[in-house]
């Protein structure tokens, strides 16, 4: 039973670590939180629904094009809000408010386009079970888990070893210092915000296969963010860290405590956390930022 | 150095760069040709940081021209004066601090970096060779300044001398045919001054540079450039040898104060 649980609490841990790592590498290179990151993951759930309940595609197809999707709406964010934000000089606090704009937007477009109806996949899903000693674990959530932990080892292999990744954390570092030796700086940004929106789009697929598909379902990015506090703004081990974390206790407190209870957890230790370690568990030191 | 190369290797004409109402620089021209170190020197504010942001793009002047090697790159982005071989330095040492001493200097080996994500994904011979390549590349850098031994280390756990030279390797592995020094003295005793006046003249002659270098002690000044340009308030008010700015009496005025 608690293996059960446990394995249930990554898998959706694993669904925020999709997203928490979007906001993480965001906020490391443009210091602002992205609102309308959930509302990425919304975009591709909605764009898999085309695909497959309305044009019929096959769910693969559905699914690529989901993620296409979420990586498109993120790179269009960028380039038409963000950057022209960013090169007239403002202050972060403007990004901030432009992503929240962008969250409304695109939940009440959805809610037009789609209706509030909650929709869910034409593609039918594995609701079978597998049995491991006492625990009965959905292959669902097997599914999804497998899909993440892929998604997510190749991202930290792209961050730590390639030049791409070495080019972000030299931004996140100094973005001054990194122009002047070359990097082109915009480019890596944008390239972060596709991977980080085809991240969310597939986020939102998954979510979708387990919780439907609803214009307000970008509201698990609430639960991503506080999951990226928790690791540690800006990281993204502490990301993925803070998301299972925070998965597994989701799941634990519903399934032993109440399901009411569970957001009321889920707040409780975040504010715990910013006071014991307001940095969060990998925190990036405040000054090196500076 | 052949004789048809008739372009300097940077010539600034009547640049100027205000501030809302301040001239940050007031009509700045100059001209250095291959080889030569110049210096920059004036009191605090007299806009020779200014000088050096509008050369590599971090903002682009008024009015006036940039030439590097007889083209014009007045207002170029960052990263393509980069590309075209202008490294610099900070006056307040930028390194990447969370990263290791090896990995700021690779950083700037950008153009090296050839092979595509999958490529480096799949781990592919190509990936292998360049990784190998850049890594050579920039340990060689880091013998050059004796940092060999610290690649390893996070560049902000070295001594501040160290940080110093790491910034300058980090410069010059874009191979930069123009090197911009801010302050690069700034923070260091009599001793430590003279082993960077020797160090920037090796790199000089080793890789065939020339350096614009911004800079206070006088003494470093007087040892290391061949000319340089004095400033106060954006305004030029010297051009010459060391030994010339230093008895001009407009520069002493400026220095002191007097009449």
């Amino acid at each position: 039973m608690l293996l059960q649980q446990i394995i249930t609490g990554i898998s959706i841990g694993g669904i925020y670590a999709l997203l928490a790592t979007g906001y993480s590498l965001i906020y490391s290179l443009l210091d602002f939180s992205n609102w309308s990151h959930g509302e990425f993951a919304m975009i591709g759930a909605y764009v898999a629904i085309v695909f497959s309940n309305i044009l019929g595609t096959p769910f693969l197809i559905a699914a690529v094009m989901g993620v296409i999707g979420g990586a498109a709406i993120s790179f269009l964010s960028e380039r038409f809000a963000y950057r022209r934000i960013r090169s007239n000089g403002a202050p972060n606090m403007f990004l901030m408010i432009a992503a929240m704009g962008l969250s409304n937007v695109f939940q009440q477009a959805a809610n037009l386009i789609f209706t509030g109806q909650y929709r869910s996949y034409s593609f039918k899903l594995p609701v079978s079970t597998i049995k491991i000693g006492q625990a009965y674990i959905g292959v669902l959530d097997l599914i999804s888990l497998g899909i993440t932990a892929v998604i997510l080892v190749v991202l930290i292999y792209l961050i730590n070893k390639t030049k791409f990744g070495l080019d972000v954390r030299a931004i996140a570092c100094n973005q001054k210092a990194a122009r002047v030796l070359g990097i082109r700086v915009d480019q890596s940004i944008a390239t972060v915000f596709l991977l980080a929106g085809s991240l969310a789009g597939t986020a939102g697929i998954l979510y979708g296969m387990k919780y439907n598909v609803f214009p307000t379902m970008g509201n698990v990015g609430l639960k991503a963010f506080i999951a990226s506090v928790i690791g540690g703004l800006g990281s993204v081990p502490g990301a993925i860290v803070g998301a299972v974390l925070l998965g597994v206790l989701e799941t634990l407190v519903s399934a032993y405590i109440s399901s009411s209870l569970r957001d009321f957890f889920s707040f409780a230790l975040l504010i715990v956390l910013l006071l014991v370690k307001p940095s969060g568990l990998f925190g990036v030191d405040v000054q090196d930022k500076a | 150095m052949s004789k048809e190369i008739t372009a300097p290797v940077l010539e600034m004409q009547n640049v100027e760069k205000h501030f809302g109402g301040v001239h940050a620089i007031d009509n700045f021209s100059v001209k250095i040709e291959q080889g030569q170190i110049h210096g920059l020197i004036g009191p605090n504010g007299a806009g020779k940081t200014t000088i050096f942001n509008n050369i590599t793009g971090i903002y682009a002047p008024d009015s006036g021209k940039i030439l590097f090697l007889g083209k014009d790159i007045t207002g170029s982005s960052p990263h393509k004066v980069a590309q075209l071989g202008i490294g610099r330095t900070f006056q307040n040492i930028r390194l990447f601090s969370n990263l290791s001493v090896m990995e700021n200097v690779i950083i700037a080996s950008g153009m090296d970096a050839t092979y595509n994500m999958p490529q480096a994904l799949l781990h592919t011979k190509k990936y292998t060779e360049r990784e190998k390549h850049l890594q050579d590349k920039a340990m060689n850098l880091l013998e050059i300044v004796g940092l060999q031994d610290k690649a390893g280390e996070r560049a902000n756990s070295l001594p501040y001398g160290h940080q110093r030279k790491l910034e300058i390797a980090r410069a010059m592995a874009l191979e930069p045919k123009l090197l911009l020094l801010d302050e690069p003295a700034a923070g260091m005793n009599a001793d430590e001054s003279k082993e960077l006046v020797e160090f920037v003249r090796q790199i000089r002659d080793r890789f065939d540079i020339t350096i614009l270098m911004i800079e206070h002690h006088m003494d470093v000044v007087t040892n290391l450039c061949d000319y340089c340009t004095v400033l106060n308030f954006g305004k030029t008010i010297a051009v010459g040898t060391p030994a010339e700015v230093k008895s001009d009496p407009e520069v002493i005025r400026a220095y002191l104060g007097g009449t």
